[in-house]
């Protein structure tokens, strides 16, 4: 028996000692039950923690390209303008704006008294050297989206610019609403610094990134904009579903984004934590390449969508989450304009295919990524088309062998593929992202994403011609007409479009989920 | 034993680049063009060829490859594909938490193991042993993500003695070390229970016995001394097999560690990180396996390593 008291001893040791460093260790914010007690201590100093479920890739605001990096950025970088709740355009260091008729030149009047967390002033020549830095790096993703397409910028006076482009470009507005503003002494001194420790004019200030452990941001004192706010945040990915939703539970964690759909019944029955729902910019469809048989006939596609429950597919696939894709474009999208859904209908789907040649149906493939979401998705479009004869085989694949297979067609002729399950989302204030990577002529694989060889010369002069001005009512007359347009040729069964789930401790207030997906935390309190 | 040492030490250079060149071939045959992942799924063709000329993939693959060694052997592991960070910097907060991580659950399993091989031994076909091998075999069946979930919900949400993830101060390292050791803890249990009950049947036993050695000094002198070489065998292939392998542990409990770094990377295909990392971890296997060596004689000098 002498054994087990050694055994026991050494248990005995490392649980004082695990306990020891417990209490040495002066962050509040990762212990357990705590639930009531540690977070009560973080709430009393007015500190936050979120959990997110992927890691940080870049602080760098103009390099940027995932949402999660994108919503930390957001609370110490502000640009000219910026995005409210809904994902539409407000103004931000812009004090206001005008666009020229032409659409190609951009004149902002400037926030005044506004200084960056170094001490550097806000005006015409920091917002100079911002566009300059993005219009002259071609590594930058902000350079293609757009800012190649600046051919000046002009300071028009302390607090006064004006940039002009080569030619019209209509997301132009959300790029500047992208385009965070950079200490110009960061640019000028320390570009290497700005993707691991940004310096901006926002009400946080960074403090440290650990990378794929947490990043922490604090209170600026300095801010312009003034208001009341939580004193620190922590953000930490945790991609382990059963994880976050523990955190949050035990309260390690403070705000959780997203909450896994399977936990939201039991997270929503616990008092100290709600949860929020809020409809997304994410859709989700099945893209059928439209020039290849048999897809090519608008009647087999049309059968497709007859032939697909909707309200099944959000119930089966979502969890019952989010709204079913009555537009090309989901509802949160400017411009946005409701169609007639085509209704589930068997039998009408099955007249569609029969007069399409095709009564016994068909072999065709459907391909998606490996995630098990997806998986479940093209499970479901299987079960479904097989109502009207048609044999889905389902090729999953791994996303960059995915990407491979459909990028590396070089022409409609040399694609392989048939149905591509996924989903698209961009900004609620950028329909051109929306539309145009998607359904114009020029976006065919390995230029752009119009996975469905879609090819429609009305649509085509549908967006160049709302993408070449800036008058807002023609704007939108001309994408309504896009959206019956393009609803009504079917290069997509239709399915849904995401509602974006996450939880906060009761105490919590001031927590936002923009419809991009974007995590606003700026105005958060804990009480 | 040190000319040993030193030939070993030198004979990992060759190794080294053959895995490179290996590992180097084989990542960029897998399928999946980093170009478009970074340049993102609304990027036109010529926003993919503006970042594949920017990260150097437009190079022939050879030229790519000396590049690559010329870098390594000035201490440059290149800079990351999808944050731009240098890679030495993305290793040097995700190695040591890993190397730590490892150590700790090495410590658990061998302690653990090893009390309960020789406790079952010692107590064979008695209820002692049938707990301490019921107790290996849980630890060997339950799978990594289960046992580290089940630990989170009862002693981080349920009594809250520990963090439930994350990286903070050595509480954090408890759970994830005790679900990493497990499989190994298991594994060592049995080895030294069965390595043992073959030791203890072994002639000089009944002569230090018969001698009238005291019970301790035959079971943790002689016995236990003379089991270890097996044990120390397994321990040191487990022990490389976690530096790499603890993806499940890290990513249940949110641990910034190399095994996350990787997976992440590849989703990516972050190139100079898989490259770097794949390489990082075959030179530590290749150091585990020469202190394994080592540690033979140590155990028994009878071992004659240069011959």
């Amino acid at each position: 028996m002498n054994y087990v008291k050694k055994l026991v001893f050494v248990i005995l040791c490392t649980l004082l000692l695990a306990a020891c460093a417990e209490k040495d260790n002066s962050n509040a914010s990762n212990t357990g039950e705590k639930s009531t007690t540690e977070s009560d201590t973080a709430s009393s100093k007015n500190e936050l923690v979120i959990a997110v479920n992927e890691n940080f890739i870049s602080m760098d605001p103009h390099n940027t390209g995932d949402t999660n990096s994108s919503s930390v950025q957001e609370t110490m970088l502000e640009g000219l303008l910026g995005f409210d709740a809904d994902g539409q355009i407000m103004k931000v260091l812009a004090d206001d704006y005008s666009i020229s008729e032409d659409a190609l030149e951009y004149t902002f009047k400037l926030q005044e008294g506004v200084t960056f967390h170094d001490g550097e002033q806000f005006n015409a020549e920091a917002v100079k050297a911002n566009i300059e830095r993005i219009m002259n790096d071609e590594s930058l993703r902000l350079y293609s989206r757009g800012f190649s397409l600046i051919s000046k910028v002009e300071i028009l006076g302390d607090y006064e610019i004006k940039v002009t482009l080569k030619e019209p470009y209509g997301p132009m507005i959300t790029r500047f609403g992208v385009a965070k503003m950079i200490s110009p002494k960061m640019i000028k001194e320390n570009l290497a610094d700005i993707p691991k420790q940004p310096v901006g004019t926002g009400p946080y200030k960074f403090v440290e990134w650990v990378q794929g452990d947490h990043l922490t941001i604090e209170n600026f004192d300095g801010y312009w904009g003034g208001g009341d706010r939580v004193s620190k945040i922590t953000y930490k990915p945790v991609p382990e579903n059963g994880s976050r939703v523990a955190m949050l539970k035990a309260g390690d964690a403070q705000v959780i984004y997203p909450v896994p759909a399977q936990n939201i019944d039991e997270l929503s029955n616990n008092k100290d934590v709600e949860i929020n729902k809020v409809p997304s910019t994410i859709a989700h469809y099945v893209s059928l390449n439209t020039y290849k048989k048999p897809l090519d006939d608008i009647k087999v596609r049309q059968a497709f969508n007859y032939a697909v429950d909707k309200e099944a597919y959000l119930k089966v696939v979502n969890a019952g989450l989010g709204l079913p894709l009555d537009s090309i474009i989901p509802s949160k999208t400017v411009y946005y304009k409701q169609q007639k859904m085509y209704e589930h209908n068997i039998e009408k789907a099955k007249e569609l295919l029969t007069e399409a040649g095709y009564p016994n149906g068909f072999d065709i493939e459907i391909w998606g990524n490996t995630n098990s979401d997806t998986m479940k998705g093209m499970q479901f479009i299987q079960q479904q088309l097989s109502q009207i004869g048609v044999k889905v085989e389902i090729k999953s694949m791994e996303e960059g062998t995915l990407s491979d297979e459909i990028y590396g067609a070089q022409t409609p002729d040399d694609a392989k593929l048939q149905m591509w399950y996924v989903s698209w989302s961009a900004y609620a204030s950028d329909i051109t992202n929306a539309t145009k990577p998607l359904f114009h002529s020029v976006s065919f694989p390995p230029n752009g994403a119009n996975t469905a060889y879609y090819q429609n010369p009305e649509a085509d002069q549908l967006m160049d011609e709302a993408n070449s001005i800036s008058d807002v009512d023609r704007q939108a007359e001309l994408y309504e007409k896009l959206q019956e347009i393009v609803y009504q040729d079917t290069p997509w069964i239709f399915l849904g479009v995401d509602e974006v789930v996450y939880g906060v401790r009761s105490n919590v207030s001031g927590v936002l989920v923009n419809p991009t997906g974007g995590l606003d935390v700026k105005n958060a309190k804990v009480e | 034993m040190w000319k040993y040492t030193a030939k070993r030490i030198v004979e990992m250079i060759p190794i080294l680049i053959v895995i490179s060149i290996l590992t180097f071939l084989f990542i960029h045959l897998i399928p999946g063009d980093p170009a478009r992942l970074v340049a993102g799924k609304d990027a036109t063709l010529e926003d993919v060829e503006n970042v594949r000329h920017e990260l150097g993939l437009d190079k022939p693959i050879l030229k790519q490859y000396v590049d690559y060694m010329k870098n390594l052997l000035t201490g440059e592991l290149g800079t990351s594909l999808t944050t731009g960070l240098p890679v030495i910097d993305m290793f040097k907060t995700r190695f040591m938490p890993s190397l730590h991580l490892t150590f700790l659950s090495m410590f658990w399993a061998t302690l653990i193991g090893l009390m309960i091989g020789v406790f079952s031994a010692i107590n064979k076909n008695k209820w002692p042993d049938y707990f301490g091998m019921v107790t290996a075999v849980s630890g060997i069946s339950i799978p990594g993500f289960w046992l580290g979930l089940l630990l989170i919900q009862l002693f981080s949400v349920q009594l809250g003695l520990f963090p439930t993830g994350g990286l903070d101060g050595f509480s954090s390292y408890i759970l994830p070390s005790l679900t990493l050791g497990a499989g190994i803890m298991s594994m060592i249990a049995r080895f030294t229970r069965s390595s043992m009950l073959e030791t203890l049947q072994a002639d000089f036993i009944r002569t230090g016995r018969a001698k009238g050695l005291k019970e301790h000094s035959v079971i943790v002198t002689h016995a236990l001394r003379n089991s270890l070489i097996s044990v120390v065998t397994v321990a040191g292939l487990q022990f490389g097999f976690l530096l790499g392998g603890s993806v499940v542990v890290e990513t249940v409990f949110s641990f910034p560690g190399m095994g996350r770094l990787l997976i992440d990377s590849i989703a990516f295909r972050d190139y100079p990180v898989i490259q770097s990392a794949l390489l990082l971890f075959a030179f530590e296997f290749i150091v585990v396996n020469l202190i394994v060596d080592v540690l033979y004689t140590v155990l028994n000098p009878k071992i004659q390593l240069d011959s």
